[in-house]
């Protein structure tokens, strides 16, 4: 029972960070849903001693992918970036600083989709870069990268506290 | 700014070596752009957390903690009930858990209990003390936070009892109505700490499951029943 133990120990955060992917209660749940059956299913792939967590939101995370990719495949509004609005370079600002003031979930949909789960596994979930990029399978460097423009075009949304 | 924004950044998360992040302090203290800069990254960082935190406050939905309970999905058909029922609920050893439970609790090897939240009758457990006070009074859907009974769901068995499963920093388990009192199915030795206490629940929700005819009991109904002494009905 210890690997189901452990993860229902999980469960409250991982349907946090499922939350804020998919920004909707109902898709966390149901992207939970299908992590902790895959993780059940594929249990003889986690490597006792190894952070159960990491590989639950490793899963949790590619799973999320797979989801944004055929939903893109199926139409193509919803591909993975079609939701980027990328204001965080130096060119355009359509959008006047602060217009989401208190609007967390309305910033975070502006965010691509890789550039919102580096910010909810550094800034919400509290993991060290090192281990986001572990969970991400991405280098370091790519983390801090957009954890960066994520963070820049967040705090432009909602503006600066006062 | 006298340091790269990589460099305030990493600080605000964490991630600087003693010194480096000793540096930033000092220089923060005499540098009010760089002061300024920290305290916008770390107003992000607190408002994402304050905004996230009520997610890993709720309660588990049942769909999700139940896949971690039973081997197989859960099946909440009727028929999955009987069989949750014979296969699970009835193999537990309570015999045993029954006698160090007693033993522990009315033979005094917990003398510093204030009051003994189980006794038994007539070789039966049944919740005594504050723990039969919260079978009788408390409504789930109104518990103050740190209670130390916690009511978990209310509902009815086959035989028409009334039922609710608790929590307790004792013991858990599930009480039946009868006879006047409660009587105690399925306990276990209560799990004081956060992440077991998160597996004991889903056990008792599973338990709870393959016992109830029916739906459990909405706040509503919980409360009805409640003010009607949690008088007995026929089977449906």
């Amino acid at each position: 029972m210890r690997f189901e133990e452990e993860l229902v120990a999980l469960l409250p955060r991982l349907r946090r960070f499922a939350r804020g992917l998919t920004r909707h209660a109902s898709d966390a749940d149901d992207l939970c849903q299908a992590a902790i059956e895959r993780a059940l299913k594929s249990r003889d792939q986690w490597q006792q001693g190894t952070r159960l967590d990491s590989w639950m939101y490793r899963i949790t995370r590619n799973l999320w992918i797979d989801e944004r990719r055929a939903a893109g495949r199926r139409g193509p509004h919803q591909s993975i970036d079609g939701d980027v609005v990328q204001i965080a370079g130096d060119g355009i600002v359509e959008v006047e600083a602060g217009a989401l003031r208190g609007d967390v979930d309305g910033a975070m949909a502006r965010l691509p989709d890789e550039q919102r789960e580096v910010v909810m596994l550094v800034l919400v979930e509290g993991y060290a870069y090192r281990e986001a990029a572990d969970i991400l399978e991405v280098p370091i460097g790519t983390v801090t990268s957009r954890l960066a423009r994520g963070r820049e075009t967040l705090i432009h949304y909602l503006g600066e506290a006062a | 700014m006298s340091f790269d924004p990589d460099i305030v950044a990493a600080f605000v998360d964490g991630e600087l070596d003693d010194l480096t992040a000793r540096r930033v302090e000092r220089e923060a203290a005499g540098d009010a752009a760089l002061a300024a800069e920290i305290a916008r990254l770390r107003a992000l960082r607190t408002q994402l957390t304050a905004h996230y935190a009520p997610v890993a406050e709720e309660a588990v939905p049942e769909r999700l903690s139940a896949l971690l309970v039973m081997d197989d999905k859960v099946d909440t058909s009727l028929d999955g009930r009987r069989a949750a029922r014979r296969s699970r609920f009835e193999a537990i050893h309570w015999g045993a858990l029954a006698a160090s439970l007693v033993l522990g609790l009315t033979i005094g090897l917990q003398p510093w209990a204030p009051t003994a939240d189980v006794t038994s009758d007539n070789g039966v457990l049944v919740a005594s003390g504050p723990l039969a006070d919260a079978l009788d009074t408390r409504l789930a859907s109104n518990q103050p936070a740190d209670a130390a009974v916690r009511i978990g769901l209310s509902f009815r068995d086959n035989a028409g009892r009334y039922c609710r499963s608790f929590e307790s920093g004792t013991i858990d388990g599930i009480g039946c109505r009868a006879g006047g009192g409660w009587q105690l199915e399925g306990t276990r030795r209560g799990q004081a700490r956060g992440d077991y206490r998160q597996a004991a629940s889903g056990e008792l929700a599973a338990m709870a499951a393959g016992m109830m005819a029916g739906e459990p009991l909405d706040a509503d109904a919980e409360r009805a029943a409640r003010d009607g002494g949690w008088a007995a009905h026929q089977a449906p």
